[in-house]
């Protein structure tokens, strides 16, 4: 294995971010050859964590957009700052200047108000790290103008001009697969699927991230998730789900995982109705006995 | 280690086994080779698959020709290919078997086939899918892209600007008050976008349904490609995503790329566990701006049981649930199977889909 691949492994565990050797080196590759890593997945597997971890590694700063349908740009590049533009020609307005120098007044680089695209592109210090998250989310107008600033990293503001990126950003994307994304935009990216981790995974996870756990319960925690996964139920529960529990156990100063403690947390790793029915059942009959 | 001659010939079979690899994708995977370990087999895969996989679909196939390729002969992989891809899929029925008699299956003396939901008059609208001609499933499309028309006619979160409306566009507006010196005297507005509905679309192409699956086919065909919002599915025994292989320019390219990758279906029906497996990787996506269309005529072999609970899964999470029945179209038809008296009292709109008057008549229910 490549040195550098080693290294981000190495980096990423001091963040507790337990990495395998495949996002390990989706990572360098995405920063070697500087595109975008789109990682796909379903809920709760820790895929925001990835660009999160990343950022704290390289010691930089983490640009978040939260993607929505009706996002658009004026959420996710830039706005003008209509009451300062309002007030600075209240202000102005006995003063001499001509309609164009007022208007180039106001239309300039500080009654701009930079959303995450412009912040990371404008980001002078060193490359951020650029998470867009749920890019699955927006709708199909935004990914077709994301596509055009991920490809070259620039932005024109008809009013400014254009403004070229002094450091690409290291760009994550993720996306839950809730629409397919367009061909092109997975064509710009390196992908990576992070699935729901094996056993032996979940529990070196629940150990990090919750130091505090007996090695025994931890155990049986992940045990009991990774049971409750091969169940047939609507929302299938993720890392952050069992993490959710295992602090909740810890807090309630459990040493053990009987029938009547699993009953009692349910809520911290299901939250249907209808899959927690299914899951008593199930543990009625002991079938999550240790 | 791996030459580029090596590499294209690689990217070449990934191709011929559908993973589509573009020219530029080639390029950046040759540029990978300069920064990883190549003498390091793990790590040569896990990078040629995060650059020419752009699916984790395409996940088994890349690791099974990665395999292979690393073990034989390329040129040999790529011959015994193309020979599998072109044999024929032989003995199978449903979906395939009407697949591949697709351009002869039109009765020469263009009379129609017997079936429940055949009409008496010969006029267009009322005349059975089973007797159609080219000219009709094109009006079958026309038909397709008016629905969808429909589905775009409520307000979004997404903005644009009008002549007049309730929210001062002020970005505009600032523009405006610099001829007047600042004073804002006239406004400009914006308004919604029109908000966009969802259209998942399950249709049954079990044996009982071969007169029908055609053209409600080529009706799911023409709404996926008028409108990016629609997810179609197909389902006899076991239900599969078809929404790619229906995304093509013409409908005899896409039910080419569909008869190529679902052949071996057989001719029963299992409504029921299909709708279980789609609720288990798709329910999430419904909301209540979503309108599922099932397209069935509702012989089940499977437990009526499972089916009530798939589908009680899917009202409560729906906008609108829709059954359409071909067989429906028959005055004498009564919905007495099991299958579908567990389904009646769970679906919103139950409606005839035998001809096109039918496919009309459903136009008013796509609209939330």
């Amino acid at each position: 294995m490549r040195e550098e691949v080693k290294q981000i492994q190495r980096l990423l565990e001091e963040q507790i971010y337990i990495a395998d050797a495949a996002v390990a080196t989706a990572l360098y590759l995405s920063m070697a050859l500087g595109k975008p890593l789109l990682i796909e997945g379903p809920a709760g597997v820790g895929k925001t964590e990835i660009a999160k971890a990343l950022a704290n590694a390289l010691g930089a700063r983490l640009i978040r957009l939260q993607c929505y349908e009706g996002l658009d740009t004026t959420t996710a590049l830039y706005e003008w700052n209509y009451p300062k533009q309002l007030l600075h020609l209240k202000l102005e307005e006995s003063s001499p200047a001509s309609e164009a120098e007022k208007e180039a007044a106001i239309f300039s680089e500080s009654f701009l108000l930079k959303r995450p695209l412009l912040q990371a592109i404008t980001e002078h210090e060193r490359a951020p790290v650029l998470l867009i998250d749920e890019i699955d989310r927006s709708d199909e107008e935004f990914e077709a103008f994301l596509l055009e600033v991920l490809s070259d990293f620039q932005v024109t503001i008809p009013e400014i001009g254009t403004i070229k990126a002094t450091h690409r950003p290291h760009v994550v994307l993720t996306s839950n697969r809730s629409r397919d994304l367009s061909d092109a935009l997975r064509r710009r990216c390196l992908y990576h699927w992070i699935d729901y981790p094996s056993a032996e995974k979940e529990l070196e996870i629940v150990r990090a991230r919750v130091p505090a756990i007996e090695a025994g319960l931890a155990a049986r925690v992940t045990s009991v998730m990774q049971a409750t996964r091969t169940m047939s139920l609507s929302k299938i529960p993720g890392v952050a789900e069992t993490l959710d529990w295992a602090n909740a156990l810890v807090a309630l100063q459990a040493t053990e995982l009987n029938s009547e403690i699993i009953a009692e947390t349910i809520g911290c790793f299901l939250k249907d109705e209808a899959d927690i029915a299914s899951f008593r059942a199930e543990l009625d009959v002991g079938r999550f006995e240790g | 280690m791996i030459q580029i001659e090596e590499l294209v010939r690689f990217c070449r079979a990934l191709r011929e086994s559908g993973i589509h690899v573009t020219p530029a994708e080639v390029i950046t995977a040759a540029t990978v080779f300069q920064v990883i370990d190549t003498s390091d087999r793990d790590e040569v895969f896990l990078s040629l698959r995060s650059v020419l996989a752009t699916s984790v679909d395409d996940f088994p196939a890349f690791a099974e020709l990665f395999d292979e390729f690393w073990s034989q002969s390329p040129r040999k992989l790529v011959e015994r290919d193309v020979i599998t891809r072109n044999a024929p899929a032989k003995g199978a029925k449903g979906l395939a078997f009407f697949l591949e008699h697709w351009a002869n299956s039109l009765r020469a003396d263009g009379k129609p086939i017997n079936v429940p939901g055949a009409s008496d008059t010969e006029s267009g609208a009322e005349k059975d899918f089973s007797a159609f001609t080219n000219e009709e499933l094109e009006e079958i499309s026309r038909l397709a892209r008016r629905v969808v028309k429909r589905l775009a006619s409520k307000p979004s979160r997404r903005w644009r600007p009008v002549r007049r409306g309730h929210k001062v566009n002020l970005r505009r507006s600032l523009r405006l008050s610099l001829k007047t010196g600042g004073e804002l005297i006239d406004l400009a507005y914006k308004q919604r976008r029109p908000k966009r509905t969802r259209l998942f679309v399950i249709c049954d192409v079990s044996g009982s349904m071969d007169l029908y699956s055609r053209l409600l086919l080529q009706f799911v065909y023409g709404l996926q490609n008028s409108f990016a919002r629609v997810e179609s599915f197909v389902f006899a025994t076991s239900l599969s995503r078809i929404t790619g292989e229906l995304k093509n320019k013409t409908y005899q390219r896409a039910l080419d790329r569909l008869s190529a990758s679902i052949h071996g279906w057989s001719g029963g029906t299992r409504i029921g566990a299909s709708l279980a497996a789609f609720n288990a990787q798709w329910l999430r996506r419904i909301d209540k701006r979503t309108i599922v269309i099932i397209l069935s005529d509702g012989w089940d072999t499977g437990e009526p049981e499972q089916l009530a609970a798939a589908l009680s899964l899917l009202k409560a999470r729906a906008g609108r649930l829709i059954w359409l029945n071909p067989l429906l179209g028959n005055t004498t038809y009564q919905p007495a199977t099991r299958g579908m008296q567990a389904a009646l009292p769970l679906i919103d709109v139950f409606a005839p889909a035998h001809d096109l008057a039918s496919l009309r008549a459903l136009e008013p229910h796509l609209v939330l």
